[in-house]
């Protein structure tokens, strides 16, 4: 099985690790895993600020880049859901390119999804010890139904305990470029989950999108709180600790 | 009303960085999510489907939308059939017009209102004082803030930024009472004054939260029972209401109801439902008979007619419960009054741009983290972050956007359909945001996008891309 990991820009940029533990969890189920060196962003930032001429020109190289592969597995919901959701709403009036778009988005998953409910993975590599809990992101939950996914394959770990985070499926506050255009806004929702987090009293907080992280990481900082902030991935993949 | 819009921005960060605001926002959020979350449970023990009940309202309204000319011929066939009678208003201007006649040829000296989100856009009250007639508002939130001098900051808690304390001092002021301290005493004052204004007015004004077409009736869903008050006692009736609020049937009636109470307070149904229809005119002298001699309803467009057929008309699906602000992370962050026109959170900013200018409220569609928590409660599924996308793509496409951030996309969007140059962009930027944290860990100013490091540090890269690591590992 040939999968494309589309590690995502800022993945790329920020987090090179979690392309690495996503490569990891992927190889250790026995897929055959391509980073195809040409992919850069999936176009989500310029479709959101309704730059539509954009997002369709990048629809369309990564619908070139990523053809011929059995699966595309991101490790972002957001992403994810952006390639199957708008990529075929983007090239709906051109026909051609509609029908790959549409042929592209069943093949394309986001990584806890692809494990769990392609792959069935019942045993993952990585054996951290500690408390943790999970924030769902909104792209992943509210678009994709993505839930129980991250929670079957925490249960693996026989050294992770899993609290359950108060108004876990809320909002965290980033929203893309929201975050820095509204910035005072932005922290009030992602202090709010912050408080929460603290309440919570664990060893990490995870998540499925680099996004969401990097946002609650940068304000529990901010707050003198050191709760380690880790992508479900980094968990499911490193021996080592954090 | 006039639109503020154009300061969403400033005070938007304005109410997220004052404590007071804070502290009653914070306060009520669970409130209102916890209602309707019970509202939904007891639903499910009803045997009954939030899902199929979504749809069918949503088929419901559509089937009103897609053909409204056809819908409100029938309703005013039927409205005047029963002995009401119907005027047209294009715009809230004319509907301040034509209430301000009515009130001068039928000698009213005081109106009594309930409340009214359409009479806000008419700046309903500014006009009858202008006219010399005293218009009181007798929703208790309502009234409140319009003792206040303010506007309301949510369509069903129009009081809802307000404290139980800054009520009592508002009550004292204005009715010289002895101070009361809690909520059962200032309601039962409140009550008591405006018990005196309903006997008084000459006029009664209220919204509708359906016309019935197949009846001709408007349809109120209140708690207080004020609408009542002000829909039976004065001699004359006017309903202010927008052309999208027609239902077919009774039956349809049936349906919405199921939602529209839970979806916005959790309660199976509202403290009172009423269904009002006009009446013949009264024979001279005629005794035994109460209710309003007159029922006049207004149905008014001011910019509805313009989403009919576009790619915004599932908008006019919309039957004011108020669920996507109560479930709005943003709304939740700065309160209604930060919106500046008469409709706050997502709903209000899908409607004020397209009711009153985007050029000026394009700033609305912009703030939204993309949750779609919005979209997930609206009872009659209009989805709303795809609406303020569509709204954001007009703004660019109608050269509303300043031309720097323009350009910014148009560069970026090269780069990214050109990976090497992409890559090489990455390569540098890696290294600038590691430089940028001068050997820490965290970045704490980021002077390209200062928004980020007002609330937040900005972890720093390790100083390499994954494609450069990647391309090392592989040797």
């Amino acid at each position: 099985m040939r999968v494309a990991l589309f590690v995502t820009c800022l993945v790329d940029v920020m987090r090179p690790s979690i392309g690495f533990a996503a490569m990891r969890l992927l190889e250790s189920a026995g897929c055959e895993v391509v980073v195809p060196k040409s992919q850069t962003c999936c176009g989500q930032p310029a479709w959101s600020a309704g730059e539509a001429v954009a997002a369709q020109a990048l629809a369309k190289k990564n619908i070139v880049d990523l053809a011929g592969f059995d699966y595309v597995v991101l490790p972002s919901a957001s992403c994810a859901e952006h390639i199957k959701n708008a990529y075929p709403e983007l090239l709906a009036s051109e026909l051609e390119w509609a029908e790959k778009a549409t042929e592209l988005s069943k093949r394309t998953y986001e990584l806890t999804s692809f494990l769990v409910d392609v792959l069935k993975l019942a045993v993952v590599p990585g054996c951290f010890k500690g408390s943790v809990t999970y924030h769902d992101s909104c792209k992943g939950l509210r678009k994709l139904g993505i839930k129980q996914q991250p929670r079957k394959l925490l249960a693996a770990m026989p050294g992770v305990f899993l609290k359950e985070l108060e108004e876990s499926e809320e909002c965290c506050g980033f929203g893309g470029a929201f975050s820095a255009n509204f910035g005072e806004v932005s922290t009030v929702i992602v202090d709010r989950k912050c408080s929460f987090i603290a309440a919570a009293g664990v060893d990490a907080v995870l998540g499925g999108d680099l996004g969401c992280l990097l946002n609650i990481e940068g304000r529990l900082r901010r707050r003198g709180d050191q709760t380690k902030v880790l992508h479900i991935a980094e968990i499911l993949a490193t021996e080592e600790g954090f | 009303m006039e639109s503020q819009a154009l300061f969403f921005r400033e005070r938007a960060a304005e109410k997220a960085c004052d404590p007071r605001v804070q502290k009653t926002l914070q306060h009520v959020r669970p409130l209102f999510v916890g209602k309707r979350k019970k509202g939904m449970q007891d639903l499910a023990e009803l045997g009954m489907d939030f899902d199929k009940l979504q749809q069918s309202a949503q088929k419901i309204r559509d089937r009103v939308v897609k053909n409204l000319d056809v819908w409100l011929e029938l309703f005013e066939a039927q409205a005047q059939a029963t002995g009401a009678e119907v005027l047209w208003a294009r715009d809230g201007a004319e509907v301040a017009r034509l209430v301000v006649e009515l009130a001068q040829e039928n000698g009213v000296k005081k109106v009594v209102k309930s409340k009214s989100m359409l009479s806000e856009e008419a700046d309903l009250n500014a006009a009858l004082a202008a006219a010399g007639v005293e218009s009181i508002e007798t929703d208790l939130g309502e009234y409140i803030v319009q003792i206040a001098g303010e506007a309301p900051s949510h369509i069903i808690a129009p009081a809802v930024h307000k404290t139980k304390e800054e009520v009592a001092d508002l009550f004292v002021q204005h009715h010289g009472l002895p101070r009361q301290n809690d909520i059962t005493a200032l309601a039962r004052e409140a009550r008591g004054v405006l018990r005196q204004h309903f006997l008084s007015a000459d006029m009664g004004i209220s919204g509708a939260n359906f016309l019935v077409a197949e009846t001709g009736s408007a349809v109120l869903v209140t708690n207080e029972g004020n609408g009542r008050m002000v829909t039976t006692l004065p001699r004359l009736h006017v309903v202010v209401a927008g052309i999208e609020k027609i239902i077919p049937n009774l039956e349809d009636l049936a349906t919405l109801l199921r939602l529209l109470p839970r979806s916005a307070t959790g309660q199976g149904i509202s403290n009172y439902v009423s269904i009002l229809t006009g009446r013949p005119p009264l024979e001279a002298n005629a005794s035994g008979v109460e209710g309003p001699q007159r029922m006049v309803f207004i149905l008014v467009d001011n910019g509805r007619a313009g989403l009919l057929g576009t790619e915004f008309d599932s908008m006019l699906r919309c039957i004011r419960c108020g669920a996507c602000m109560n479930h709005c992370p943003v709304y939740n962050s700065i309160g209604g009054h930060a919106y500046g026109w008469v409709y706050p959170g997502p709903m209000g900013s899908v409607l004020t741009p397209l009711y009153t200018s985007l050029k000026d409220a394009q700033d609305l569609p912009q703030a939204t983290t993309g949750c779609n928590q919005c979209a997930a409660v609206c009872p009659v599924g209009i989805p709303l972050p795809e609406l303020m996308r569509a709204l954001r793509r007009r703004a660019v496409e109608t050269g509303l956007r300043p031309w720097s951030e323009r350009l910014a996309y148009k560069l970026w969007a090269w780069a990214a359909t050109h990976p090497v140059f992409y890559r090489w962009g990455v390569r540098r930027a890696v290294r600038y945001l590691k430089w940028l944290a001068g050997g820490e860990e965290y970045i704490r100013v980021l002077g390209m996008a200062p928004g980020w490091t007002f609330g937040r540090d900005l972890k720093a890269p390790l100083g390499k891309s994954f494609q450069e690591m990647w391309a090392d590992r592989k040797g």
